[in-house]
């Protein structure tokens, strides 16, 4: 593979090096991205049609509802030609978590860093045990990883259908259809779904019924299910969103057969639920295709992605940054990164040299300094990168043109990737590499997924490479995401049925009284590779002397709710918008709604809270800030 | 009546800088902007929710719940979706038979957003909701005067926010923080309650290291705090709390207002008395192991967990009792530690975490001592209980699984499966 920006070059052997003769190879001035639109151009082109146009609006959503955590989304529309101008998008809150985790032992980063997100906890939770086991060196034994993916599957069991259900699905409800797309109503009383026969409705109408908020029957039964996956979760963990089992080292759950089959029975009642899922994301999608062909354009993005892979491979991960590039791409779900369609690596160590984030619009700081000019392999990376990362938190009053937003502005070679479940199901159908197994294959092109009988016949289905990303291919993906989840889970199982007729049951690296013994005292680093139910997520630990130094989390939403970079590219949701056509009808401009662009959003699945608190580094507690009259002590 | 700068709380001081507002959105000029159903949750679900006289058990016929999430992690409004006891589509609908039906304005479920998602927090301040109204926090109060020293009056710096008001001095539109909502209304709330560690007692932003001066509710409204029927902040904690205690909680507290219900007791630090008045280690399913003085010594294992870091003897929660969702779950009966997230010494009273609590060590050593009396003297009793009186009486034991087993004395015997 190669860089289309960063100044970096492989060897023969594959070794990576900076190229030579440039004096200062990371400046935002030496590796310029080729932008499609500079911020002077669109800030003309908005002037331009102020000018002669009376129907451009400047409005700020805030707060977005149906999304976790806090987002708010300026746009600037132009109603008369149906287009969105501009878009901002901005996390409106911050926690510090990492101020709070440093210098903090190490084994307690797991229960600090879960409760960065309530949404999705255990995935932080997981991210943070691989952050530390790879700075401490442990690898869990093989039954740990399998228990492991058994409760990372579930807890998507528990994500996905939360998300269609609750926050995206009333956007293509009836209440919402017969309000604000009238003329698509009597096409869906005539339009007859062709996965009637899982899904039970028969016309798009009963099924966008079914939708309503609280009174629909898929909204009401989406909710029963996240109940369903989140016992299995707690059977694992204790409880749920902040897991009580998860260690460094493996995990402490007692397991018994009491366990496994507990985990079992409930899994089993999801297949026929699965079936079903698809079949209503399929019939949306389709009948909105059918129905006007500007829906593909709602939401769309370039299929290029991020992905940090997901489920180990029990027998191959071993904690080591050396050995990421082997054990990495043998996980259930493959890394890697793709731009416009085309896979261009899945080596974790070659996603990481990529990697930056960027703070000119957010409000945070500039640090400087860099720790690190290299990974532990000697691969160069940017002094932008988490591991050097030094932000301090700056509040201040918002300006689009300035600082707008606590998130930040991630980027891989200095282009703008989003991250997604479906991002998942791109990377793993590329590369296929995903280990053997009876129930997942990836083609290449597609993902083929064979579904165990339930009460409903066993079936064999096949998600297809979509043309482009948009608001229905993004939910589309995550529904067939869920089932191969819940695949995941039921192979896992089955390892874990295994390694117990092996009496190969021992779930932790380390009892606690030798990992207490064992906290290094020099200098370490860690990367926790990791998946949410949005894709993408890495943790990054330095420790020194015993001590946390240095912990940065960043999160898929931190990377799709990114504001511009400092060469004006706008983020994945910005960008979103601003390719999102308004279908919607605004004759009357009283009536705009924005339901296209929140479609647009939503899609995303955006995941705020864990998005939001992320930045720090030592001397980040900016007391001196408070010296107002009325300000605490 | 004057109260001098020192005794304000948080919440009056915050409230001294911004000043009162009485501009209000112009709901004619945004228009549906953000409501695409062109219609509020509320009138939405009303058809089907509202009671009819004749099953309306008590005054109300609603409540508006106001839920916001300060800074946090959205996880008490996860654990809210995943109760049972009443659940929560229940508690909306008007379907748990008695209760007011709940109009919930909650940032991740309603379908309007943006100022339309704000028009009942306009009512409420305005006194014009037309119903009684209970503030729900998730999350910590963050200490917003820190964020917006120094910045702009219009344009303040903030740490948490929720909308936009036109309370700008000129009437422009400017960032709203959720402490400003929450001290706005909290005065007339019919009962203010916190939800998870992070609102009743600060919570992991408020630990060492807090960069944002995170706080608690109680910390934030203070000591004299009242809601207008005189009931100080009610607080439900656990990180995440069990769902199923904050609905019981809410519905507690309509049940009494319904006036068929008792009056909920709460304990001193307004917790509901009947679920935080015992320590987890009274229900732990593993608890009995540490009467045998018998301990886990890795993970996994079944014993009792309070040498590998477990606080459950001294930490008041139910989950081993009530499980986390659905009775299912809970820390100890999964073989997870209890770190004591429920209290208010929550973290960093009780880390490093996996290292036994100091105060154990006695205990450990005196219960080891009592097991090592105790757990024979059961192993005898068990053993002779798991034969039926024919075995007894022919001296055998006719089972295929094991030697066949003597009647154990106290000398031999290791429970039911050893003769030697």
């Amino acid at each position: 593979m190669c860089f289309k920006n960063l100044p970096v070059d492989f060897d023969e052997a594959g070794g990576a090096r900076l190229r030579e003769g440039i004096p200062d190879p990371y400046s935002v001035a030496t590796a310029i991205p080729q932008v499609e639109q500079t911020e002077e151009e669109r800030e003309a082109q908005i002037q331009r049609l102020m000018a002669q146009n009376g129907h451009i609006k400047d409005l700020n959503m805030d707060p977005v509802t149906r999304v976790a955590g806090a987002l708010a989304v300026h746009v600037t529309a132009d109603l008369k030609e149906g287009v969105y101008l501009d878009a901002h998008s901005q996390a409106t809150l911050f926690r510090g978590y990492e101020v709070i985790l440093m210098g903090r032992d190490p084994r307690d980063a797991i229960f600090v860093s879960s409760r960065a997100c309530g949404v999705c906890g255990g995935v932080h939770s997981h991210a943070s045990a691989y952050a530390t086991e790879m700075a401490m060196g442990l690898a869990p034994p093989p039954f740990g990883t399998v228990v492991r993916n058994m409760g990372e599957a579930a807890e998507m069991g528990y994500d996905n259908p939360l998300h269609l259900y609750l926050l995206a699905g009333p956007d293509y409800s009836e209440a919402v259809v017969r309000a604000v797309n009238p003329e698509l109503w009597p096409k869906a009383e005539k339009w007859s779904c062709a996965g009637q026969e899982h899904h039970g409705f028969k016309t798009m109408a009963d099924l966008m019924t079914a939708l309503n908020p609280l009174t629909g029957a898929l909204y009401r039964e989406g909710l029963e299910f996240t109940r369903l996956s989140r016992e299995m979760c707690v059977i694992l963990w204790g409880k749920y969103p902040h897991p009580q089992t998860v260690i460094p080292g493996g995990m402490s759950t007692t397991v018994t057969p009491q366990t496994l089959n507990e985990y079992h029975s409930k899994l089993g009642r999801i297949f026929d639920y699965a079936q079903r899922l698809m079949a209503v994301w399929d019939d949306i999608t389709e009948f909105f295709y059918d129905a006007d062909e500007r829906y593909k354009e709602v939401g769309a993005r370039p299929l290029s992605v991020i992905e940090s892979g997901y489920w180990d491979d029990p027998y191959a991960y071993d904690a080591t940054y050396e050995n990421s590039d082997e054990w990495g791409q043998r996980r259930w779900s493959t890394p890697g990164v793709v731009i416009d369609g085309e896979l261009v690596t899945t080596r974790p160590t070659q996603i990481n040299m990529g990697w930056e984030e960027f703070v000119e619009h957010s409000f945070y700081e500039e640090w400087s300094g860099d720790r690190y000019a290299t990974d532990p392999l000697g691969n160069p990376i940017s002094p932008y990168h988490s591991w050097n990362k030094r932000t301090l938190p700056k509040p201040e009053g918002r300006n689009w043109k300035e600082k707008y937003t606590w998130a930040t502005a991630p980027r891989w070679d200095r282009q703008v990737v989003e991250a997604g479940a479906y991002a998942r199901l791109l990377t793993t159908a590329l590369a296929q590499k995903q280990p053997p197994n009876d129930f997942i294959e990836a083609t290449g092109h597609s993902i083929k997924m064979r579904i165990p009988k339930g009460l409903t016949p066993e079936a064999e289905v096949e998600w297809h490479i979509p043309e482009q990303w948009n608001c229905f291919e993004r939910n589309r993906g995550r529904a067939y995401h869920y089932v191969m989840s819940q695949l995941v889970g039921l192979a896992s199982l089955l390892e874990a049925y295994k390694l117990t007729k092996q009496g190969d049951t021992r779930i932790a690296a380390m009892s606690p009284s030798e990992l207490e013994r064992n906290i290094p005292k020099d200098e370490r680093r860690g990367l926790g590779w990791w998946g949410a139910g949005r894709g993408w997520l890495t943790h990054y630990l330095v420790m020194d002397r015993g001590k946390i130094v240095n912990y940065q989390i960043t999160t898929p939403s931190t990377i799709n709710a990114s504001p511009r970079d400092p060469w004006g590219q706008p983020g994945p949701y910005e960008q979103a918008v601003m390719r999102t056509p308004i279908i919607e009808d605004v004759s009357d401009p009283s009536k705009f709604t924005g339901i296209d662009m929140l479609r647009a959003i939503r899609s995303f699945d955006p995941c705020m809270p864990c998005t939001t608190h992320i930045h720090t580094g030592k001397g980040t507690v900016v007391r001196e800030v408070n010296t107002c009259s009325c300000g605490v002590d | 009546m004057a109260t001098s700068v020192a005794q304000k709380t948080p919440a009056q001081r915050l409230l001294d800088v911004l000043g009162p507002v009485d501009r209000w959105h112009d709901h004619e000029e945004i228009g549906d902007f953000g409501m695409p159903t062109r219609a509020f949750m509320e009138d939405m679900v009303e058809p089907l929710a509202k009671a009819g006289l004749g099953s309306r058990l008590g005054p109300l016929e609603k409540v508006h719940a106001f839920w916001f999430a300060g800074m946090s992690c959205d996880g008490c409004s996860v654990a809210v979706t995943g109760a049972q006891a009443p659940s929560v589509e229940s508690l909306l609908m008007g379907a748990h038979p008695g209760l007011p039906r709940v109009v919930l304005h909650h940032p991740v479920l309603n379908v309007e957003s943006g100022p339309n998602y704000l028009r009942a927090h306009e009512n409420a301040l305005k006194g014009e909701l037309g119903a009684p109204y209970v503030i729900i926090l998730e999350g910590s109060i963050s200490d917003e005067t820190m964020a917006m020293a120094g910045t702009e009056r219009d344009n303040y710096g903030y740490w948490s926010a929720q909308g936009e008001e036109p309370w700008g001095r000129n009437g422009e539109n400017r960032i709203v923080s959720t402490d400003e909502w929450i001290a706005r209304l909290a005065p007339n709330a019919a009962a203010s309650i916190a939800i998870g560690t992070c609102a009743t007692w600060g919570g992991i932003p408020s630990a060492d290291g807090n960069p944002t001066g995170a706080m608690s509710l109680m910390d934030f409204l203070g000591k004299d705090y009242r809601s207008v029927f005189g009931v100080p902040v009610v607080n439900v904690p656990g990180c995440p709390p069990i769902g199923d205690n904050f609905n019981e909680t809410v519905a507690a507290i309509l049940y009494f207002l319904q006036g068929f219900g008792p009056l909920p007791e709460f304990d001193e630090l307004g917790r509901p008395a009947w679920l935080f008045g015992e320590t987890v280690h009274r229900h732990c399913v593993r608890g009995a192991y540490y009467e045998e003085g018998t301990y886990a010594e890795t993970f996994g294992d079944p014993e009792c967990l309070v040498e590998i870091g477990c606080w459950g003897p001294v930490v008041n929660c139910n989950i081993t009792s009530r499980g986390a969702i659905n009775h299912v779950g809970g820390c100890m009966n999964s073989g997870g530690a209890c770190i004591g997230c429920t209290m208010p010494g929550f973290p960093d009273k009780f880390t490093p975490f996996y290292k036994r609590p100091p105060g154990s060590l006695v205990s450990t050593a005196a219960a080891r001592l009592l097991g090592s009396f105790v757990k024979p003297l059961r192993r005898y009793t068990s053993a002779h209980l798991n034969r039926e009186v024919r075995w007894d009486l022919h001296n055998e034991v006719p089972s295929g699984w094991a030697r066949e087993q003597s009647e154990p004395s106290m000398v031999q015997g290791r429970g039911t499966s050893s003769t030697t």
